[in-house]
């Protein structure tokens, strides 16, 4: 699994910013290192071999658009995101022209965070980012959101559609009800928990999930999908 | 309706000259034609004069001998302008002077200027209407050559004056006539010269508007005019170019502001969405999440209360002052400085015996910011240095330290809010980009002004000076 890892690399100074995306893209299942300053960040990015760099365009040796620079003069073709706190517009484009790929101003939301990497790791052919993600007998394609078991198709709601996304893409971890709940749902959703219950359910019936069951309910956490044999 | 400043500045000008040229005009018309009357009734006097003598030293010794005399006297007196009276005492005339049509008809008498005359008053002269003209008359007392005291008879002259009414009306209409060509002229000089001084404002009024509209960059632009017009543009382009200074400094602090806050928002928004992604379900990467964010909090927290800090100083007017010995005051703030600094040495330097009037607690976060500041920006060991001493104008005090320095760019801009010339630096190591601006405003709330020095890599003096009270 470790080699499969996407590994980003984290160019930034705030320590708060580090800790989140480090924990969070941690959680995503990546493979994370922190530069907390332009130099180290450089020197990480030519040698760590990073798959994806998060580059801040304020930090307090090197600016973020000269390390951009720099490394595309090297020939380093890695995909970079720019964060920064600056918005106008000349500003994303003198980011982008340095030969960044994309750009996120702060204050930002982690999930558009997450989603542009998927998108630059697919566009840069990282085989953990494919569309089609398989277990067992089930294959669910996040293009054209079709699920088949055996190579029939299965009609899933919207939300039954993203909660086997999530176990699929996340097997073996544990997911309490409150996470799934804001997964799905969205952060401010304020309904019971018991509705993931229902969901689950419902999933489980669909792809004919009988015990010992691939959705497994841990008791008094939540759920987890796994093909190890009990 | 509203008059224009030029159409009033011509009307009072044109009224001016009207009432002065009327007066002047006035006054020279009736010098004119009292000389004129004057004149004429001197020349009937100088006439009469010789043929009276004559006559009186002559045949006429009295009243009876008048009476036989006074047809061929009247004659004698009369002439082509002048018509001859010649009464005795009881006011009967005696005699009329006119025999050819050609000569005047002599005007009637008028008794009470014949009674003053009898008298004897010698110069009697008025002017009376007869038959819509206008006639000079003069009464000559006729004295006895052996006795002058006793008069026999009065002459009367009188002389039309009609040739000199008509020249004082030509002279009148072409005195009116003169007023007429000099108000035209002096209408259209006065506006041409006040259309020449005040055409400007018209510029200045058109440049107002559009630096209404929102272009603060715009100028008047007079550069020849060094009168007050010339000084009203300068002044008021120097207005504008204040306000727009304070405009930009505004709009820097709003955009400083909001890029300030952008960084604590987006690390707590950050944090949120990891936690409630999953990491929740996780204790440690909970912990070290919510700590973090408890941190941009406490900083959020600092930069309001300091945002707050700088908009009460900059409106506190009466502020409480004493008289503080600056060496003691620097001896306990000497305490607090030592741990601020984290092992950077603080020098203290200056008299003891000085005196310093104005607000303690003012000059204690001067203080503290300042060396917060210094501390910031100073590698460990380094050391940072507090002078104080007695000038002319007053008490100067100055932080010096041999950090980082300031790059020329940056130093003009340090007091503004949230001016930071390294952005990442001075926010790692805590600072909210406020600080030096509390200064100078607790600085000139005190009636002190604060400057910075620095030479780049090398050292940074802070000099602040309050005048002595």
């Amino acid at each position: 699994m470790t080699e499969n890892q996407a590994r980003i690399l984290v160019i930034e100074d705030e320590p708060t910013i580090i800790e989140f995306l480090r924990t969070g893209l941690k959680y995503e299942g990546y493979e994370v290192i922190i530069a907390p300053e332009g130099k180290r960040g450089l020197d990480l990015a030519e040698k760590g071999n990073p798959d994806l760099i998060i580059l801040d365009l304020m930090l307090p040796d090197i600016d973020g658009i000269k390390i951009c620079k720099k490394l595309r003069m090297e020939g380093n073709n890695v995909p970079v995101i720019m964060l920064t706190a600056k918005t106008s517009v000349e500003d994303k484009v003198s980011g982008l022209d340095t030969g960044a790929d994309d750009y996120i101003t702060k204050p930002f939301s982690f999930d558009e965070l997450v989603a542009r990497i998927r998108a630059l790791l697919r566009r840069s052919g990282h085989k953990t980012e494919t569309a089609l993600l398989e277990i067992e007998d089930i294959t669910l394609d996040t293009s054209s959101m079709e699920v088949k078991k055996n190579g029939e198709t299965i009609h899933l709601t919207p939300t039954e559609f993203s909660l086997l996304e999530l176990f699929m893409r996340h097997p073996k971890r544990v997911f309490t009800r409150e996470t799934l709940l804001n997964r799905i749902f969205g952060y401010d959703f304020s309904g019971d928990t018991n509705i993931v219950d229902v969901h689950i359910s419902h999933l489980r019936d669909k792809i004919q999930d009988k015990p010992p069951r691939l959705i497994r309910t841990i008791y008094g956490s939540g759920y987890s999908l796994n093909r190890d044999k009990e | 309706m509203t008059i224009s400043l030029k159409m009033r500045l011509s009307l009072l000008h044109l009224l001016l000259l009207m009432i002065l040229l009327s007066i002047f005009s006035y006054g020279i018309f009736t010098g004119t034609r009292n000389f004129l009357i004057q004149n004429t009734a001197v020349r009937l006097r100088a006439q009469a004069k010789p043929v009276i003598d004559r006559w009186m030293n002559g045949s006429i010794k009295d009243s009876s001998s008048l009476s036989k005399e006074a047809s061929l006297l009247a004659v004698d007196l009369t002439s082509r302008d002048t018509a001859a009276l010649v009464m005795d005492k009881a006011g009967v005339i005696l005699a009329k002077g006119k025999r050819l049509p050609s000569e005047p008809v002599p005007a009637p008498p008028n008794p009470s200027y014949f009674s003053k005359s009898l008298s004897g008053e010698n110069e009697i002269t008025y002017i009376t209407k007869e038959k819509d003209e206008m006639f000079l008359v003069t009464l000559i007392p006729l004295r006895k050559a052996s006795d002058p005291s006793k008069v026999v008879g009065i002459v009367q002259l009188s002389t039309s004056l009609s040739p000199l009414n008509g020249f004082l009306n030509r002279q009148k209409t072409r005195l009116i006539l003169g007023i007429l060509l000099i108000l035209t002229a002096g209408a259209l000089i006065g506006f041409w010269i006040t259309y020449v001084s005040l055409k400007e404002l018209t510029g200045m009024v058109e440049t107002c508007n559009q630096i209404a509209a929102g272009n603060l960059s715009k100028r008047i632009n007079l550069p020849r005019r060094t009168d007050e017009i010339g000084q009203l543009a300068d002044a008021f382009n120097n207005m504008i170019k204040r306000i727009e200074e304070l405009f930009e400094t505004q709009a820097r602090f709003v955009a400083n502001a909001a890029h300030e806050l952008r960084t604590p928002l987006s690390a707590l928004q950050g944090s949120l969405e990891v936690l409630m992604r999953g990491a929740q379900d996780d204790p440690q990467a909970s912990r070290r999440l919510t700590q973090g964010m408890y941190r941009e909090i406490t900083r959020l927290t600092r930069m309001c209360e300091q945002l707050l800090d700088l908009t009460r100083i900059t409106k506190s007017t009466d502020i409480h002052k004493e008289k503080i010995n600056i060496k003691s005051l620097f001896n306990e703030f000497l305490h607090y400085a030592e741990i601020m600094a984290e092992g950077r040495k603080i020098v203290i330097n200056g008299s003891s015996g000085l005196v310093f009037t104005g607000n303690p607690d003012f000059l204690k976060q001067i203080l503290f910011n300042l060396t917060d500041n210094a501390v910031q920006h100073t590698e460990q060991n380094e050391m940072i240095t507090f002078t104080w001493k007695q000038s002319e104008s007053g008490i100067i005090f100055s932080v010096s330290d041999n950090g980082c320095g300031i790059s020329p760019e940056d130093l003009p801009h340090i007091f503004e809010p949230f001016y930071r010339g390294d952005p990442s630096r001075s926010r790692r190591s805590g600072g909210t980009g406020l600080g030096l601006a509390i200064v100078k405003n607790l600085v000139e709330a005190n009636g002190g002004h604060i400057k910075a020095e620095s030479i780049l890599l090398k050292k940074t003096v802070i000099t602040f000076s309050f005048p002595s009270t």
